[in-house]
């Protein structure tokens, strides 16, 4: 293990005091090429021409009649109902022990609380104008929000939601001052401590391993950063093991590399590997050196994946299965992962949701819900982006696209067409 | 920066048709086309046709929809700040920031009256090839999806645009542009400027 260092950060590279100095310095600047946007760079000069670009999601409301429920297809006896929706750009998803769902967004800066009372979903919203509010965890009655330049606690927040209270507790958090991959996924782990994983402030490039390209952990009171696993490009989800305790996360491979990947990947933190190196920025998915970043052995100590999890896929949001509802056989102590679905390839791919099943230290990947995505035309009317278990065993899946939760079910009968 | 006295004229005349507007009993859930008289007060700084003639006020026509969309729920969120749009944007409804979208979206963009340094633009054009600008905002320009149009842009607003990206004061719906715009010098950006503003 090794503790977390803030004191002389590598930070050239990083946007936010890059934009700082260059606002300060730039004046008189000899005029240079500039580096190309963090997203885009790696970028080979054959691809120069690609128009390739980010999908945004739309920050408005969608009509729940304007979501394709029944496009979206699960194994038989499975069934999709939407259980909430009207809140643009719901993306990581934090139950309270009262019963409420907190969801976090991306550029819309919000948190929504959404209550259900007597089988209607009423949502609040909790927080506003907040930099990429992603990292939401729960608790002892507590919700912790970690967005990119701040981390709020709000105490006793069930009880408090037409009136939040929110304590600042970025000083104690401690975040570092970059803005590209640098949203939060947050979840508190069976040890008690809150766990954040942060990106690498670029597509591909030497970071400084101690501050980027990683997940962490601290106690709750924000004392005792550890480092909990290296070299990781940019991890948006994660948790445990039901049995091993062990972190198991996905990890986003390198854009800009061609449409074969390198693919994204579920990683596992065996319990004697913690602090443990996972290859970025030199080695990808399944031993894959790096074609511009390169060291000699490229993936020598390198943990390699327990599974990899498809090209440009944007795999994310992840969670074990422990419930009672669904085959027991299939699912329970695997795995259920989101994949928002790429943006770097010519061809779309992902835009589903799988399940991860586990044998020790390697995973097989199955589909479990599609039909967001319409591999015909290519076009895609819905992001899965982080599932979440319900006490009655039922899965939650967040559509960032439309800002729609929906509740998958095992009803154990196939309906007839 | 607007000077003083015009920032606050601006802001008096801002208020004092917000309250208008929030105080006329309209119906405007489900609008489906933008009400006259909100265009006319749109039209008041971004021109009646959306080609504004108002120094450091963005033009709107042509602009994508998705981009006007999300510009507006920035100003609406106070993620993008602007004292001359926030009372506009305050309490807009999505369906109202739909309707505007799709109205400026349709409006065919002019060229600005401003002067244009030749030798200036000339030199934009090669910067604007090595930046790539095109692979986002299109080989001529004219923007899709969440990233604007550049083409006719006015070139005060477009030097103004680019320096707040590069200052980091201001975000699209993410971080690339202040990526882009890391340590470009003042006259790489006015180059910029006067090159995209005279984009057909």
């Amino acid at each position: 293990m090794q503790s977390v260092r803030f004191s002389a950060p590598k930070l050239a590279a990083g946007i936010g005091l890059g934009a700082l100095l260059a606002a300060t310095a730039a004046f008189e600047l000899q005029a240079q090429t500039p580096p190309p946007p963090a997203w885009k760079q790696g970028m080979p000069p054959s691809m120069a021409d690609s128009k390739l670009a980010p999908h945004a999601s739309p920050m408005t409301v969608t009509p729940l009649d304007k979501i394709q429920l029944s496009k979206l297809k699960v194994p038989a006896g499975f069934k999709v109902e939407v259980w909430a929706h009207g809140m643009p750009g719901a993306r990581m998803m934090a139950r309270g022990d009262k019963g409420t769902l907190f969801i976090g967004t991306r550029v819309i800066g919000k948190v929504y609380a959404v209550t259900d009372k007597d089988g209607k979903r009423e949502h609040k919203v909790i927080a506003e104008g907040l930099q990429q509010p992603n990292g939401i965890a729960f608790k002892s009655g507590n919700l912790y929000v970690i967005a990119i330049d701040k981390a709020l606690r709000f105490d006793g927040i069930e009880d408090k939601l037409d009136a939040p209270q929110p304590t600042d507790i970025s000083e104690a958090i401690k975040l570092p001052p970059s803005t590209h991959h640098n949203w939060k996924f947050a979840a508190i782990g069976p040890d008690n401590k809150l766990y954040i994983s942060i990106g690498s402030p670029c597509n591909v490039c030497e970071i400084n391993t101690g501050m980027h390209g990683l997940i962490r952990r601290q106690n709750l009171d924000g004392s005792n950063i550890e480092i909990v696993a290296r070299g990781v490009r940019n991890s948006v989800g994660f948790d445990w093991h039901p049995q091993t305790k062990e972190l198991w996360f996905t990890d986003n491979g390198r854009d800009w590399a061609g449409d074969a990947g390198p693919e994204e990947e579920l990683n596992r933190v065996a319990a004697n590997n913690v602090g443990g190196f996972f290859g970025f920025p030199y080695c990808h998915a399944n031993g894959i050196p790096d074609p511009d970043i390169k060291r000699p052995n490229a993936c020598a100590g390198v943990t390699l994946p327990a599974a990899t999890l498809g090209p440009h896929a944007a795999a994310l949001g992840m969670r074990f299965y422990t419930g009672n509802m669904f085959p027991a056989a299939e699912y329970k102590n695997n795995a259920i992962i989101a994949r928002r679905g790429s943006w770097n390839r010519t061809k779309k791919f992902g835009y589903d949701v799988v399940l991860a099943k586990i044998n020790g230290a390697k995973a097989t990947i199955t589909p479990f819900m599609t039909g967001f995505l319409d591999p015909q035309t290519d076009a895609f009317w819905g992001r899965p982006v982080d599932v979440m278990q319900m006490p009655d065993g039922a899965m939650l899946v967040s559509d960032e696209q439309n800002g729609a939760i929906y509740r998958v079910s095992y009803t154990g009968k196939v309906a007839s067409q | 920066m607007l000077d003083c006295m015009r920032r606050r004229r601006l802001q008096a005349f801002a208020l004092a048709i917000a309250a208008a507007l929030s105080a006329a009993p309209t119906s405007l859930a489900r609008a489906a086309e933008v009400p006259q008289e909100r265009l006319q007060l749109c039209g008041t700084c971004h021109g009646e046709n959306g080609n504004s003639k108002m120094e450091k006020m963005p033009s709107l026509a042509g602009q994508p929809e998705l981009f006007l969309t999300n510009q507006l729920i920035l100003f609406r969120e106070r993620l993008r700040k602007s004292e001359a749009m926030e009372p506009f944007a305050k309490g807009l409804t999505d369906a109202e920031i739909l309707a505007l979208a799709a109205h400026y979206a349709k409006l065919t963009p002019e060229p600005s009256p401003e002067p244009v340094d030749q030798a200036l633009a000339a030199r934009g054009a090669e910067l604007a090839r090595k930046m790539f600008c095109g692979s986002c905002h299109l080989p001529d320009y004219v923007g899709r999806e969440q990233m604007p149009r550049l083409a006719r842009q006015r070139i005060d607003y477009t030097i103004e645009s680019l320096i707040a990206y590069r200052a980091g004061t201001r975000y699209g719906v993410d971080t690339s542009m202040n990526g882009v715009m890391y340590e470009v010098s003042d006259q790489d950006i006015r180059a910029l400027a006067h090159f995209l503003a005279t984009v057909r």
